[in-house]
């Protein structure tokens, strides 16, 4: 897994690239900890994520509560979407 | 002197120049792209050219030439490698060894040619073997640079060795420029490089290593010890030096002194016997006429009592000659003495006259006594005086000045008899002792001089300043430059050592380190080579061993909890099948396979009442004890909603909020759960997040049972499930599961997958509800391999065999 993040205003976008599971997403969990305070939103850009486990949905599911909803999910592929779909996070999640 | 300093300093910034502009050409791709070997020829051919064109630039200063040429190939080895090092100091060294036939200094062409290759070969070394491979430090330069041109100057010696004098006039001229020059030309193309680097890698704060800061302080100790023993030294051979020509000056002029004394004693003695002679042989002259015949001031006849019985002076006849101290000493001619002579002094009877006296006895008793004064004896010893100091050099170019009282010259190296001593510029004697050195100039060159008087003359002893201070220069020269050689030599010792016993055995164990803190706990530290090294592998032996001990211990403990737990698990779901006999409308089977982890699947069924069959399949997010105990709360919370009589949306959507309620480990559950009405073959059924079930009509294959589904249990508060609703029909087979059948992974990491799971299923889509299970599971296992498994593998599958008529 590989982080990439850009910052502009309060608006934070993570570029998340490789698998997010068991093994990456406590990575994950520990560098949006640090940024939540001051932001208005996070967008998670998961363009070249290839994988999300339940360990990685759990993160979401973190971040989309500390940011109040203010949280949206970027260009996921199919196998992804259909994991959101399947595990009904598409319904709380804003997903472009 | 203006041009010279300018020269100097372009052929010093030469180099620097070059650095940068390789430096900088690393940035170009097309440069950057070529061969380390090509770079490095390109770079030693430049600076060979610049060692060049430092020759034919060369500053000549008294006969020698002054250049920076050893500058470059040092640069070009200590900043770019070693190839270029060599490459840049061969070219330099060879063109400087033809240079001679267009113009170069002969007399320093080997040492010239073979300083200038050295150059190149330690900027090399240095690089290769201390610093490995890495750019060095500016102060390495200075002291690389120092060194090298100390050598350089040795080897001006050691071609000359037939030749020391005029070997060492060159190297004075030129060691203190060169050494400057050259090595603050290397050091400043170093610091060139660094300020680019740190420009380019801005945050460059890495920490420093033992060898270098070791190097740091080394390099500070050698310095030091190279001052303190280079100023003793200096001042121990001024010493000496000033001691020396103490010991050259006195000695020449007591040399002369006695020379002088020699010739007028032994001229006195033999005027004294010719006068005796005259005397005994019955001259009839008087005794003046005697005088101005032997051209003497004073003739005196005494008697066998030691009374003057005649004189030139008639006032000394009558006198005593035991009454003064000075006649006193004639008596000893009375008992027996052949001869005395006196050096020139005042006389006993008037301290105003100085003369010389001397005395023969006379055969018939009694003796004659001479007096001479300065001027007669003068004119007669002249010749002997003059060729005293003429035949006496002190060390090469010193020499002995002799003047009488009134400062005339008598005698000189250049010949200027009669003149008075100041035209040579010779300073007042006036306050200055007998024996003492002291400075004034003479022929126009500063020199050291010592002066003392005999018979009336004044000698003096001259040795210039420049040679007297030729040997001890040589010796201070010789001697700093050897400390250099031998703490620089000293320096490269030390450093090996230390990285030899210290720094590389640091390495070994930190790559041990390594390996183990990488996990592998098998790995022993062992360095061997010195005792204390041997000690601290032994120690960090011990405490991996100690470590793993715990480690096997803690694991084993563990081991058996999640053992324990996952007994617990598996005893909270039902396990016997079948598990209702006499209810032959229906049949239920399910089975969990927990990985090797304890997970958070679970299966669930029970009756609510006779006529309605619950079950339901939940995955909960994560793993371990955490996901256990979270799934035993799940499955009771959710069983306990059932038997209120809720409906399937229902109890998820009350489930949900319960299991929302201090969730502070956001752990989340998937589920899918069916409530089966028996009587009439609706099927209920609500999906918080899970895999969809497969579903097979009474005689065709299976299909998903796709339904939109809600949110994951636990993973928002107010979220309202929805229910879905399906008529079953007898026949009917549902198949649940959880993501560690799909996600099932073979050694090549590729997961089993939906579409094989509905492969699997339709293969023989008749089977039973345990055959299906069973037959799922083995191809699973199939497909896995060798594959380890991280998930439980969990199915349920429920058929509805008949409803009532």
């Amino acid at each position: 897994m590989n982080i990439e993040k850009k910052q502009s205003g309060t608006t934070l976008t993570v570029t998340v690239s490789g698998r997010l599971d068991t093994m990456t997403a406590p990575a994950l969990e520990q560098e949006l900890k640090n940024d939540f305070p001051g932001l208005s939103q996070l967008v998670l850009d998961f363009q070249n994520l290839e994988y999300i486990s339940s360990a990685g949905l759990r993160v979401l599911l973190g971040a989309h509560k500390a940011m109040k909803g203010n949280l949206v999910i970027k260009h996921p592929n199919e196998a992804l979407m259909e994991v959101f779909d399947i595990t009904g996070f598409a319904d709380i999640l804003t997903i472009e | 002197m203006g041009t010279i300093l300018l020269r100097m300093l372009g052929a010093m910034l030469l180099p620097v120049l070059l650095c940068v502009l390789f430096y900088q050409a690393e940035k170009n791709k097309r440069y950057a792209a070529l061969p380390f070997m090509v770079k490095q020829v390109i770079i030693g051919i430049a600076f060979g050219i610049a060692a060049s064109l430092a020759t034919e630039f060369g500053v000549p200063v008294k006969g020698a030439t002054l250049n920076v040429r050893d500058a470059a190939p040092l640069a070009a080895g200590l900043v770019f490698g070693w190839p270029s090092g060599l490459i840049a100091g061969l070219i330099g060294g060879i063109e400087r060894w033809f240079a001679v036939l267009w113009g170069a200094g002969e007399y320093t062409r080997l040492a010239c040619t073979l300083g200038t290759i050295l150059s190149g070969i330690i900027g090399a070394s240095v690089r290769q073997f201390m610093l490995d491979n890495k750019k060095a430090s500016w102060f390495y330069g200075l002291a690389v640079g120092i060194t090298v041109e100390v050598l350089h100057m040795l080897l001006v010696f050691l071609t000359h060795v037939d030749e020391l004098h005029k070997a060492f006039e060159v190297v004075m001229v030129c060691a203190l420029p060169m050494v400057a020059a050259n090595s603050i030309s290397t050091m400043l193309c170093i610091l060139a490089v660094v300020a680019l680097s740190k420009r380019r890698e801005p945050n460059n704060h890495e920490v420093r290593k033992i060898a270098q800061s070791f190097q740091r302080w080394l390099l500070v100790c050698v310095m030091l010890a190279f001052l303190i023993t280079s100023a003793f030294t200096s001042f121990l051979q001024s010493r000496l030096a000033d001691s020396t020509v103490n010991d050259t000056l006195r000695l020449n002029l007591e040399d002369v002194k006695e020379e002088i004394r020699t010739a007028s004693d032994k001229h006195l003695l033999e005027l004294t016997r010719q006068i005796a002679g005259e005397l005994e042989g019955g001259s009839q002259l008087a005794l003046t006429a005697l005088a101005d015949k032997y051209n003497v001031s004073e003739i005196n006849l005494v008697n066998a009592e030691g009374i003057i019985t005649a004189s030139t002076y008639s006032g000394f006849v009558g006198y005593n000659m035991a009454d003064g101290i000075q006649s006193r000493a004639f008596l000893p001619l009375l008992a027996g003495s052949v001869q005395v002579v006196q050096r020139y002094q005042p006389t006993s009877s008037d301290s105003s006259i100085s003369r010389k006296y001397a005395g023969v006895p006379l055969s018939e008793g009694g003796f004659v006594q001479v007096g001479y004064d300065a001027q007669s004896f003068q004119r007669d010893i002249s010749e002997q005086v003059v060729t005293a100091a003429k035949n006496r050099h002190i060390g090469q170019e010193g020499c002995i000045i002799i003047c009488d009282e009134s400062g005339t010259i008598v005698s000189d190296r250049d010949g200027h008899e009669g003149e008075q001593i100041s035209v040579l510029g010779y300073a007042s004697t006036e306050n200055v002792e007998e024996f003492v050195t002291f400075r004034s100039p003479i022929y126009g060159v500063s020199s050291y001089c010592m002066f003392t008087q005999t018979e009336g003359y004044y000698i003096i002893a001259v040795l210039s300043v420049s040679e007297a201070q030729f040997s001890r220069n040589v010796a201070v020269y010789i001697q700093a430059f050897m400390e250099t050689i031998v703490f620089a030599t000293l320096f490269a010792q030390v450093y090996f050592l230390i990285k030899k016993l210290v720094v590389e055995n640091i390495q070994k164990v930190n790559d041990s380190l390594a390996q183990i803190t990488g996990g592998n706990l098998n790995v022993t530290v062992n360095v061997r080579s010195n005792e204390e090294f041997a000690s601290l592998s032994d120690d960090i032996n011990t405490t991996v061993d100690t470590l793993k001990h715990y480690i096997d211990e803690a694991a084993a403990r563990i081991d058996r909890e999640l053992e324990f737990a996952r007994k617990i698990q598996h005893a909270a779901l039902p396990s016997v099948f079948p598990p209702y006999p006499m209810r032959k409308d229906f049949s239920i089977y399910a089975s969990m396979d927990t990985a090797k982890e304890v997970g958070g699947d679970f299966y669930d069924f029970y009756m609510l009442g006779e006529e309605k069959l619950a079950f339901l399949i939940a995955d909960v997010s994560g793993k371990g004890i955490p996901a256990a105990m979270f799934m035993m709360t799940s499955k009771t919370l959710i069983k306990g909603l059932a038997e209120t009589g809720l409906e399937v949306n229902d109890i998820f959507t009350q489930a949900n909020a319960k299991l929302c309620q201090g969730n502070d480990a956001e752990m989340f559950v998937t589920a899918w759960m069916g409530i089966l009405d028996l009587k009439t073959g609706l099927l209920q059924y609500a999906n918080a997040g899970h895999n969809p079930p497969a579903i097979r009509g009474a005689d065709g294959g299976y299909t998903f049972l796709k339904s939109r589904p809600n949110l994951v249990l636990a993973g928002m508060d107010g979220v309202r499930y929805r229910k879905n609703e399906l008529q079953l029909h007898p026949g009917d087979q549902l198949f649940l599961y959880t993501d560690g059948v799909t996600e099932s992974q073979n050694p090549r990491q590729e997961l089993w997958g939906d579409d094989r799971l509905l492969m699997s299923l339709n293969e023989n889509p008749g089977l039973p509800v345990e055959a299906l299970c069973k037959k799922v599971k083995a191809d699973v296992d199939a497909f896995a391999g060798e594959a380890d498994q991280f998930d439980d593998i969990t199915m349920l599958s429920v058929r509805l065999n008949s409803l009532p008529e």
